[in-house]
């Protein structure tokens, strides 16, 4: 009795109450989860079955809402890593390997600093901008399409649908409506952070982005003209079947506008006359701190990802691969394998530990053989791990499509990067003069070549 | 009455501790004070549709802590007013109670990305008072030291100058370069920056193994890294398109602001120091003093860009032939430890990265220099700021300030 009691006596009130709850929450919990999973279970599935719209789309903004941080600290470690090597430095090397958890560090860092609002600043518009900036940054995922739709062998067609939060026939329309509402969230967060650097800053976004909005639009009419479709699942559709289909080479010049358009749409080097550091400071930023900036600060590298992905989208051959990988049929069920598979589970590790060990323990003879067994092990597990992506690769379309969405929206922001390391910035007489007198110019000649050589080439648009 | 009595009666409305006499508005005009020249007047009176634009002292690109009052409309500067003074030291006065020795360490920090200048002219003014023959070898070494930071000095400038513009990379080239210049500065004088290396009647210590191998190391390279350095940037449209055709500085404007070095050179006037009032052993070495924008309209930012690019090769010319002719023999003259120069006075010039740096000394016979005038030419330069920037946009001003490459350590003092 003694050797409970004492115990009991040493906890303090709260521990008092507390221990016997969460001992009743470790007991209770396990059969309540059982019970609601066998009668309220398959009620919730059929409501949710009913709804499937609902359950799509909720499901769709949450996995765009979590899928815009990684997006976004992978870029800004990208960046800092990949202008420090062009810089000749060294760059983040603290904290992670390689310092490749640097930017959430950097994140957590953001959130614990104080938020400040100016005396004067108009506090509500003040606090609600940098939502807004992001919020229609992340609003654009919605439409990219990540991996391709189901494919009907019956029909030869593909569904609709895919790895793409909502495939919507107005895709594009939604897309520049959305895109264009940025430059409402930078101009009000200049404006009313009564700051002259921040007002100054929000008015060149406004200037810049609407000048910038009509050859992005117009460049990408052509690519309308051409496959009679406005939802972006579709172009990706149609430029299937390797790499000669993609619309780079069919619009090479409505690319060229869309890229330049579209770099300073998103406030980008050289076009970064929103937050010129050595002319007006941060611009629209100035007076923001902790998390408030983070927001900003998060909306732009995500919509440097979104450029990306939209310029793979619609020149790039979207989740298409370059060449066509000959479809493997891997339709092994491994539950057929019966008591195999359990074996297999047992059996394959320890035997693959021990040949992969080997190597290392036959060429090293200073080498214990534990530490062979190690390395073997990892060995193993690099393997495995290979196995099994590539397996999803070879098995999975939609895998496949994600894995070369990723890699080409990658190779774009490496490009962004580039162009940030590289080049100095424009003045802003020379980017209205450059939007106005060539861009839109050069989109409106690209719309009506393609015009013509759709109706002389008799080329119906399909669809 | 009680320890702390609030001593005003109205709430600040910035902070509602703070009792004040009279409230504070949140903008008061600049500056807090009634106009005091008719100029101040004109400036600080805004026009329709025009504001103030409080840039600096704390600001990325004013090159220290200079604070310019722009006054603009819209994008367009239409007046601007630099403030300076958030820098001063009192140098001078420290130096009028220094001794002559003590002196040279003052005057390191004014210039402080080419502190080698900031000894030489007051070093030579003070010889000049003492009558002291410098030894040949120490004129050599002075020469080959000082044209080697003029290098570094122009490849910050350079850095800089595509920083004010937003390119990120070209500084951090520039200051390779620079690097490896100070680091084999640092091999003869024991310091990286603010050298403190020349002596009145010579120099302190001979050059030494490292410093002269690592100098053949960066000869044998320096003009195929100049080369390098300049790709990035003289072929690239939009730092071209950006410097062209702003801050255009013509000859006559020059002149009358005593505007020297680089930028008078950029203005289509060859006067360099070096030949005009040959000092040291200038007159026995061959270069070539380039000259930029001799049309009538005078020279722009570019030009004064190119201008100093074109500089760093006639260095490189200067230090081969120092290395070539340097003859043997001491490095110090021989003087009394204690230097009471004859009362009289003195002015030395030299031609700094910058332009014109001279000293003018007055002695009277005592260890300490009756008074101590020190000539920067940053501070001339600075004035130019206000003619040139008018009607340019705000980012032109950055790009102007840069290309006249001024250093707020020399301009304030």
């Amino acid at each position: 009795v003694s050797a409970l009691t004492r115990p009991w006596n040493n906890l303090t009130l709260v521990g008092k109450v507390v221990l016997p709850l969460l001992l009743l929450v470790v007991v209770v919990g396990p059969i309540a989860t059982v019970l609601l999973a066998v009668y309220v279970g398959p009620w919730v599935v059929n409501v949710l079955a009913d709804n499937i719209g609902i359950v799509r789309f909720v499901v769709a903004i949450t996995a765009v809402l979590l899928f815009s941080i990684p997006a976004a600290f992978i870029i800004i470690y990208m960046e800092l890593k990949v202008i420090a090597y062009m810089n000749t430095r060294v760059g983040p090397n603290r904290v992670g390997p390689g310092g490749s958890l640097h930017s959430v560090v950097a994140g957590l860092k953001v959130l614990l600093k104080e938020d400040f609002t100016p005396t004067s600043a108009d506090a509500i518009v003040f606090t609600w901008a940098p939502v807004f900036v992001f919020l229609t940054a992340v609003m654009t995922f919605l439409v990219l399409p990540f991996g391709p739709p189901e494919y009907n062998a019956a029909t030869g067609q593909y569904e609709r649908g895919g790895i793409v939060g909502q495939d919507l026939n107005i895709g594009i329309l939604y897309l520049f409506a959305v895109g264009g509402m940025t430059v409402v969230g930078l101009l009000i967060a200049g404006w009313s952070s009564f700051n002259k650097y921040s007002l100054l800053g929000g008015l060149r976004s406004a200037a810049q982005v609407v000048s910038y909005e009509i050859p992005l639009t117009l460049s990408v009419v052509g690519l309308i003209l051409l496959t009679g479709t406005m939802s972006l699942q579709s172009i990706a559709v149609d430029q299937g079947g390797g790499f000669w289909n993609w619309y780079v080479f069919r619009q090479p010049l409505g690319a060229l506008i869309f890229f330049i358009a579209a770099t300073a749409e998103a406030n980008r080097t050289p076009f970064d006359l929103t937050e010129a550091d050595s002319e007006i400071v941060a611009g629209f930023a100035t007076e923001y701190s902790g998390m408030r900036f983070g927001f900003l600060f998060f909306a732009e590298y995500v919509n440097v990802f979104i450029i990306s992905g939209l310029l793979v989208t619609f020149f790039f051959g979207a989740w298409n691969a370059p060449v066509p990988f000959p479809v493997i049929d891997v339709s092994l069920d491994p539950g057929s394998l019966g008591i195999a598979l359990l074996l297999l589970i047992l059996i394959l590790p320890a035997v693959f530990t021990v040949l992969f060990a080997l190597p290392f323990w036959l060429t090293n003879s200073k080498m214990p053989g534990w530490q062979a067994l190690i390395l073997g092990f990892l060995a193993f597990n690099v393997v495995a791990v290979g196995a099994v992506f590539g397996l999803a690769y070879v098995g999975f379309a939609w895998f496949a499509g994600i894995v070369w969405f990723m890699i080409k929206c990658f190779l774009f922001v490496y490009l962004f990067v580039w162009m940030r390391g590289t080049l100095p910035r424009v003045r802003i007489d020379h980017l209205m003069g450059f939007a106005w007198k060539w861009l839109l110019p050069a989109a409106l000649l690209n719309l009506f070549v393609t015009a013509i050589a759709i109706v002389v080439l008799k080329t119906p648009p399909p669809g | 009455m009680a320890a702390h009595a609030p001593i005003g009666k109205i709430q600040s409305e910035d902070d509602p501790r703070v009792l004040l006499d009279e409230q504070i508005g949140s903008f008061e005009p600049i500056p807090p004070y009634p106009p005091r020249t008719e100029r101040e007047s004109e400036f600080y009176t805004l026009g329709d549709g025009e504001m103030f634009l409080n840039m600096g002292p704390q600001h990325p690109s004013t090159h220290g802590v200079l604070r310019v009052v722009l006054k603009i409309s819209g994008e367009q500067v239409v007046d601007l007013d630099p403030v300076l003074g958030y820098l001063h030291r009192g140098v001078e006065k420290l130096c009028e109670n220094s001794d002559y020795h003590h002196i040279i360490s003052q005057v390191d920090p004014l210039e402080y990305v080419s502190s080698l200048f900031n000894e030489w002219a007051p070093v030579m003014a003070f010889e000049k008072l003492l009558d002291v023959e410098v030894p040949r070898r120490a004129e050599y070494i002075r020469v080959l030291t000082s044209e080697l930071l003029r290098i570094a000095s122009h490849a910050l400038f350079q850095g800089w100058m595509a920083l004010d513009l937003g390119g990120l990379t070209p500084i951090l080239y520039s200051f390779i370069e620079r690097d490896e210049i100070c680091e084999m500065l640092a091999a003869v004088t024991g310091q990286r920056m603010l050298f403190n290396y020349f002596r009145i009647g010579g120099v302190n210590g001979d050059v030494n193994h490292e410093f002269m191998s690592r100098l053949g190391d960066w000869m044998s390279r320096a003009t195929k890294q100049h080369e390098t350095s300049i790709g990035l940037l003289n072929e690239n449209e939009i730092f071209v398109r950006r410097m062209r055709d702003i801050g255009r500085l013509d000859r006559d404007l020059a002149l009358r602001m005593a505007v020297t070095g680089p930028n008078l050179r950029a203005a289509g006037v060859p006067y360099d120091l070096r030949r005009a009032h040959p000092y040291s052993v200038f007159p026995e070495l061959e270069f070539d003093i380039p000259v930029r924008g001799t049309g009538p309209e005078g020279g722009d930012a570019l030009d004064r860009y190119l201008l100093r690019l074109e500089e760093v090769k006639q260095s490189l010319r200067i230090i081969d032939q120092c290395l070539h002719n340097m003859p043997d023999g001491p490095v110090m003259a021989k003087l009394p430890r204690l230097l009471r120069p004859r009362p009289g006075r003195a002015w030395a010039a030299v031609e700094a990265p910058r332009g014109l740096y001279g000293t003018y000394a007055i002695s009277d016979g005592t260890d300490q220099p009756f008074r101590m005038k020190i000539h920067d030419p940053s501070f001339v330069h600075l004035q130019l700021v206000g003619q040139l920037m008018r009607g340019n946009l705000i980012a032109d001003t950055m790009a102007v300030m840069a290309s006249l490459d001024p250093i707020m350590g020399g301009v304030d003092k």
